[in-house]
């Protein structure tokens, strides 16, 4: 028992002292740290975050590191912020990201963009915004490249994204808690397509998963049952149009804000397939 | 800790993209009190109005805080409902829940009052973030623009406060506002400026009646006050699988704490955040039914349970104890390890005091000469972060 907690004692340490190697200005040759390290938890992001903590605090935002580094007249703030787990940093990055610019392969997902850089990997999620205006690229990247070396960990997006089928797909992403606004379903993966959303989430057991499936029919009225997976229903709702909800094991999912049941059911058929 | 300037300007990159020739060409005068708020709509919950001050808006006294919302879908109910205030920023989500706070009000726009903030420090960018605001929002005028996250009179550059008067000239915003988390420090200032028309203040059960004072003297002087924070924030502080959860999110405390706030007659509107349909329909309940002495209980309750163990960082304590320790540090250090399971963390701070304050053990003094105004129990906090650490 000694042994184990002195092992979780490491590994909180280990993983200390990694996010300090992380947000380091000596990184990048030629750049020097302006001004105190920057901590911050939970209980005090709001001194920093002032008024956008809840965005981080909603992900599972544990801490996170910060400097500022400068080079001349330019300047770059680094924060790496730690999450609960490599879902919820993923989550985060899916959440801030430009939606009209491309992901790029940093880590499990990234961005630059001329003045601001964003990736996630493992349970971190890295910001870098850069001064003056005008294109910092190059030591963004510079900085980027670096940074993702010294994280060590998952680089691969959640499973769950590559299920959801990728035509006409324009983006999906963690939402942290009440997928389709219904807090019935309390955390999962939503993917918006130019038509329609679909949605997939994770109970613990195929009998937990089964329960919320009946309260989610109580809780839509009427709903005709389908032949999807384990079992289906179609409805028509104010908010969330034509849907259909499935189970497969574990797992519910579907489509919904579709103009009609059924079409939201074809398009259920076709993510059961891809669900494992 | 004053560090957050640095951040403002982070959250502002990116988010400025080039103005796109927005020019409004709506005349706000004519439009602002003729808007739909006199033909309100039936709906099928009680709604209770109240006038946001010197703006003359009608508005819900609960409002709808987008922040942390995902799904559009809870924010298009809850104007069907009836709610008719909704707040964004354009710092949330790096821009995108302006976004999708835009689509999902785009059919009621005319008849819901819609605010957004700038966290940029300087005219021009504020003024960039304002078009990119509308942009995002897709309209072309916003009813309040709120100056974002003021903590100081410093912070509140008449520079901005000039831009935000060229945005009321240009018809992009009816009205100017600021949104605090320091309502009593900087509510006073404010009002003795006279620039503002609305404010946004953290105000929640938790806090001393200096806050409320605050709020009555912004009233007083015509301002129209918007609660936030009204649910006391902390809960979400508390993470799932925690053992507190369950005592702070027991049920019938948010509607509590929002009913508690709407007692305030000089708190206009909120704006609790709302995530799902659940929520909404719980907070609807608080325009309809009264503040309750078992509510009273619920909230006593959960006081209790809180204050002696949440330091909120006041910095009334320091200097107060007889052996120089840095009372709210080692609490918050306490927090790293009690509440978040930050162990090493929080050892780690307490190891780095100096010898002559982690040295110290308060079971030595006779009595304890720090009395922390909210009821911590500070003596017995700190004896605990020594007996983890030390």
């Amino acid at each position: 028992m000694k042994s184990a907690k002195l092992a979780i004692t490491m590994l909180m340490l280990a993983s200390a002292a990694r996010a300090v190697e992380v947000a380091d200005c000596r990184l990048v040759p030629g750049w020097e740290q302006q001004g105190p390290r920057r901590e911050f938890v939970a209980d005090n992001l709001f001194e920093y975050m002032d008024g956008n903590a809840e965005g981080y605090l909603i992900y599972g935002f544990t801490r996170m590191e910060g400097v500022t580094c400068t080079s001349g007249g330019d300047s770059i703030i680094i924060d790496v912020s730690e999450m609960t787990d490599a879902d919820a940093a993923y989550g985060i990055f899916a959440a801030n990201r430009d939606p009209n610019q491309a992901v790029a392969p940093i880590g499990m997902g990234g961005q630059i963009l001329p003045r601001r850089a964003t990736f996630c990997k493992d349970k971190y999620y890295v910001e870098l915004a850069a001064n003056p205006e005008k294109d910092h690229t190059p030591a963004l990247k510079a900085f980027v490249e670096e940074m993702e070396k010294r994280i060590l960990g998952r680089s691969t997006p959640p499973d769950a994204l590559a299920w959801f089928p990728t035509e006409k797909l324009m983006s999906a992403r963690l939402i942290p808690e009440s997928v389709l606004g219904l807090r019935l379903l309390k955390r999962g993966y939503v993917a918006q397509y130019e038509s329609g959303k679909a949605f997939v989430v994770a109970e613990e057991s195929a009998e937990s998963a089964a329960a919320v499936m009946n309260k989610l029919r109580e809780r839509i009225g009427q709903t005709t049952p389908t032949k999807i997976a384990d079992e289906a229903f179609q409805a028509n709702d104010r908010y969330l149009g034509g849907l259909c909800v499935f189970r497969k094991g574990r797992y519910l999912g579907g489509f919904a804000n579709l103009p009609q049941p059924q079409d939201a059911a074809s398009l259920a058929t076709a993510l059961v397939g891809r669900i494992p | 800790m004053k560090t957050n300037r640095s951040r403002r300007e982070f959250l502002a990159l990116g988010l400025a993209l080039p103005a796109t020739g927005l020019a409004s060409t709506t005349d706000l005068a004519r439009q602002s009190l003729q808007s739909a708020f006199q033909s309100l709509p039936a709906s099928p919950v009680n709604l209770a109005y109240r006038t946001l001050g010197k703006t003359g808006l009608k508005v819900t006294t609960v409002g709808f805080g987008c922040m942390i919302t995902s799904d559009a879908s809870v924010i298009e109910r809850a104007a069907d409902l009836g709610i008719s205030y909704f707040d964004t920023a354009r710092g949330y989500q790096h821009g995108n829940n302006e976004r999708m706070v835009g689509a999902a009000l785009k059919r009621k726009r005319k008849e819901i009052v819609l605010s957004t903030k700038t966290p940029s420090g300087n005219k021009q960018s504020a003024l960039n973030d304002l078009d990119t605001s509308l942009r995002e929002l897709g309209t072309d005028y916003v009813d309040i623009w709120y100056l974002h996250g003021k903590d100081s009179l410093d912070e509140v550059k008449d520079e901005l406060i000039e831009a935000q008067q060229i945005a009321k000239q240009q018809g992009k915003t009816r009205f100017a506002g600021v949104s605090t988390h320091s309502p009593q420090l900087l509510i006073p200032a404010l009002v003795k400026k006279g620039s503002f028309d609305v404010v946004l203040v953290t105000y929640n059960f938790t806090m001393d009646k200096e806050v409320g004072e605050a709020i009555g003297q912004a009233a007083k002087a015509g301002m129209g006050v918007v609660g936030m924070k009204v649910m006391a924030g902390g809960f979400r502080k508390v993470k799932p699988g925690d053992p507190l959860a369950s005592k702070l999110r027991r049920d019938g405390v948010m509607l509590a704490a929002l009913k508690w706030v709407l007692k305030n007659p000089n708190v206009y509107t909120t704006i609790p955040s709302m995530t799902d349909m659940d929520q909404l329909d719980e907070n609807l309940k608080a325009m309809a039914e009264p503040y309750s002495a078992v509510e009273e209980k619920i909230l006593a309750r959960q006081l209790e349970f809180i204050t002696p163990l949440y330091c909120r960082m006041c910095g009334k304590c320091e200097g107060t104890c007889a052996k120089g320790l840095p009372v709210s540090d080692m609490l918050r250090y306490l927090t790293y390890a009690e509440g978040y399971g930050q162990f090493a963390l929080g050892r780690e701070e307490f190891r780095a005091l100096p010898p002559e304050v982690s040295e110290v053990r308060c079971n030595q003094c006779p009595s304890c000469t720090v009395s922390c105004p909210f009821g911590v129990k500070v003596a017995a906090r700190l004896s605990r972060a020594q007996e983890l650490f030390a």
